[in-house]
């Protein structure tokens, strides 16, 4: 069993409801139940840092970024398994993101396998 | 005592006192000195004709007073010539007769200077009509002279068209345009010359119009032995007397070459225009294809999940017509927005038409949001409520403002401090209508507000510093104006007014 075994949450963070809103949708077809939020801001504050086995985050937003959540998370210890989607993409930033732990980087849009794929390696970690 | 002009009757009045009465003596003198001639020589006593005489002589042309003086002397004389044993009966009835005759020669006088008055205030009257005449003509002349000149020197075509439609007098411009004589036009039915088709249905109308009592304006393109040309006509009616109608007064003007320039650079600025647009879009790109992407992610996503509710061991078909049905909303969403931005994108005809300021905003600010996001900017909109509707080109109309949103975000790039856009429509008073952007930027350069404007003036470093320019220009097509002031406590208000058509529908 994996140390995310106890851990039940999936986070979506994305700042686009319509986006947010089908990818709740996808992962509920494949079998997972997730929370939605609006920004990196609204997740931090919602105090479910530790329960969260599997975090998906859009990298831009406003206000605070996605690899900015990310590094949060990381100065604080709360290392949860992170996959990105984002439209802006290039390789510089998915270097880096894979360098802080990244589980996936993807493109939007993305191919949902390749997610559900990603959000299992996610909670299996 | 000097008395009124009509009471002045007695015509020595002109010569001096002395002569008039001069006359007086010497008149009645001669008379005296031709009767003792005659009594000299024995012939008959003529004394009382020459007396008559004499006092008629200085009656004319000494006047009254010296007339009667030569009665009375008259009188005295008469004893010089006839004998002391006269009888008072006979001094009496020469006397009678010298005054009878001296009453007489007053009304005479009189009369014959009032008849003078008379004649010289005619002659004076005649002498001023026959100057007015004189001068009347010599205008006269002037004018047509004149008339002539415009007529026949003017650069324009000058014709007069008959209630008959046919030509009464054309100028040597119209027979070049024509290329034919001048003489040979006038009498002729326009239609023989312009063509049956083309008179009834282009000019005719216009003509009739005129007959009726219009002045009549109108420009467009026309064929004649010059080409295809753009002409600028008035029809004016001319009238008689009686105040009808009797032909129409031409005036064309050939604006073709104005025309062709006038196309030009109207081309030229829509070229300029959408090559504006094209650098916007072009810097916008990452944001747009952000915008896109987002829907199209959620339609993908709809997809996937649709497939997996149908793929299932038992196909849950509710859930798979619901991610379905969200996957399409989305689609159209992404489809919309690539619509938008091809609209902003065409190149084309400017066309003006009715249009829905705060909708174009809206537009606007749709496909710019994401762009405001990267920076973190918030965009507010206070869009006021029942705007009329106005007479614009959109494609425009949104250039200007997503220039000016573009601007306020450049602007607020680097700031430290709240980033907020705030966008306003409202109606003032005088049927205008303005839109305002505000931003909490940097604000306007402090040295060279009033440069802003220009051509190639630019702050962006990367920047062509057309987009103002080109904003302005916009605007002023559309009646409107264009102007940029500081915003309280920090930033740049840009404003715009566009002008509301009396007649347009609200």
């Amino acid at each position: 069993m994996s140390r995310n075994a106890e851990k039940k949450l999936i986070a979506i963070v994305d700042d686009d409801d319509s986006v947010r809103g089908t990818l709740k949708e996808l992962l509920r077809a494949a079998g997972f139940s997730s929370q939605t939020f609006e920004s990196a801001e609204d997740f931090l504050g919602s105090g479910h840092q530790q329960e969260t086995a599997c975090l998906i985050t859009d990298i831009r937003m406003p206000g605070m970024s996605g690899l900015e959540l990310q590094a949060k998370l990381n100065a604080e210890h709360c290392r949860i398994p992170t996959i990105f989607i984002t439209a802006h993409g290039d390789e510089e930033m998915r270097f880096r993101a894979l360098r802080e732990g990244a589980v996936e980087f993807l493109p939007k849009p993305f191919d949902d396998e390749v997610l559900v794929e990603s959000v299992r390696a996610a909670l299996e970690r | 005592m000097r008395f009124p002009d009509e009471m002045r009757w007695a015509p020595g009045s002109i010569w001096p006192v002395s002569l008039r009465f001069g006359l007086a003596f010497a008149s009645v003198a001669a008379a005296l000195g031709l009767s003792l001639a005659f009594i000299h020589f024995n012939l008959p006593q003529p004394f009382a004709t020459f007396a008559v005489s004499a006092i008629a002589l200085t009656f004319w042309y000494a006047g009254t007073g010296p007339g009667i003086l030569a009665a009375l002397l008259s009188s005295v004389d008469r004893d010089f010539l006839f004998e002391p044993q006269t009888s008072a009966e006979s001094r009496l009835l020469f006397d009678l007769v010298f005054l009878v005759f001296a009453l007489v020669m007053t009304q005479v006088v009189r009369r014959r200077y009032q008849l003078e008055l008379r004649v010289a205030e005619r002659t004076a009257e005649l002498t001023r009509s026959n100057d007015n005449l004189k001068r009347e003509i010599d205008e006269r002349n002037q004018a047509e002279y004149l008339t002539g000149q415009v007529f026949e020197c003017s650069p324009d075509a000058v014709l007069i068209i008959g209630t008959d439609y046919r030509y009464k007098r054309v100028n040597p411009v119209h027979a070049r345009n024509w290329g034919r004589p001048a003489a040979s036009m006038v009498g002729m039915h326009m239609a023989e010359l312009v063509g049956v088709e083309f008179f009834e249905q282009r000019l005719r109308p216009f003509l009739d119009r005129c007959f009726a009592g219009e002045n009549v304006r109108f420009d467009d393109w026309f064929d004649n032995a010059r080409g295809h040309r753009f002409v600028a006509a008035s029809y004016s009616p001319l009238r008689s007397g009686s105040q009808e109608v009797e032909a129409a007064l031409v005036i064309a003007r050939d604006l073709t070459e104005h025309a062709l320039a006038s196309e030009a650079l109207r081309q030229a600025q829509a070229d300029l225009a959408h090559a504006s647009r094209m650098t916007t879009m072009g810097e916008l790109t990452a944001s747009l294809a952000h915008e896109v992407n987002q829907p199209i992610t959620a339609a993908v996503n709809g997809a996937s999940t649709c497939v997996r509710w149908l793929t299932r061991e038992i196909p849950d078909l509710g859930e798979a017509r619901e991610a379905a049905t969200g996957a399409i909303r989305n689609a159209k969403r992404a489809a919309e927005i690539i619509n938008r931005i091809r609209s902003i994108s065409k190149k084309g005809e400017s066309k003006r038409q009715l249009a829905d300021v705060n909708e174009l905003i809206s537009e606007t600010v749709a496909l710019l949001q994401n762009e405001a996001k990267r920076y973190s900017i918030s965009i507010r909109a206070e869009l006021h409520a029942d705007l009329p509707r106005i007479m614009a080109d959109p494609v425009q109309v949104q250039q200007v403002v997503m220039n000016l949103i573009m601007n306020s975000i450049d602007a607020m790039k680097d700031v430290d401090q709240t980033r907020e856009l705030a966008i306003q429509s409202r109606l003032e008073e005088n049927r205008q209508l303005i839109v305002s952007i505000s931003d909490t930027g940097v604000g306007l350069p402090s040295q060279q507000r009033d440069k802003i404007f220009d051509a190639f003036f630019t702050t962006k470093p990367h920047g062509i510093g057309m987009g103002l320019r080109i904003s302005r220009s916009i605007v002023e097509s559309h009646g409107g104006r264009l102007w940029a002031a500081d915003n309280s406590p920090q930033g740049a208000i840009f404003s715009f007014t566009l002008p509301i058509p009396g007649e347009a529908p609200v």
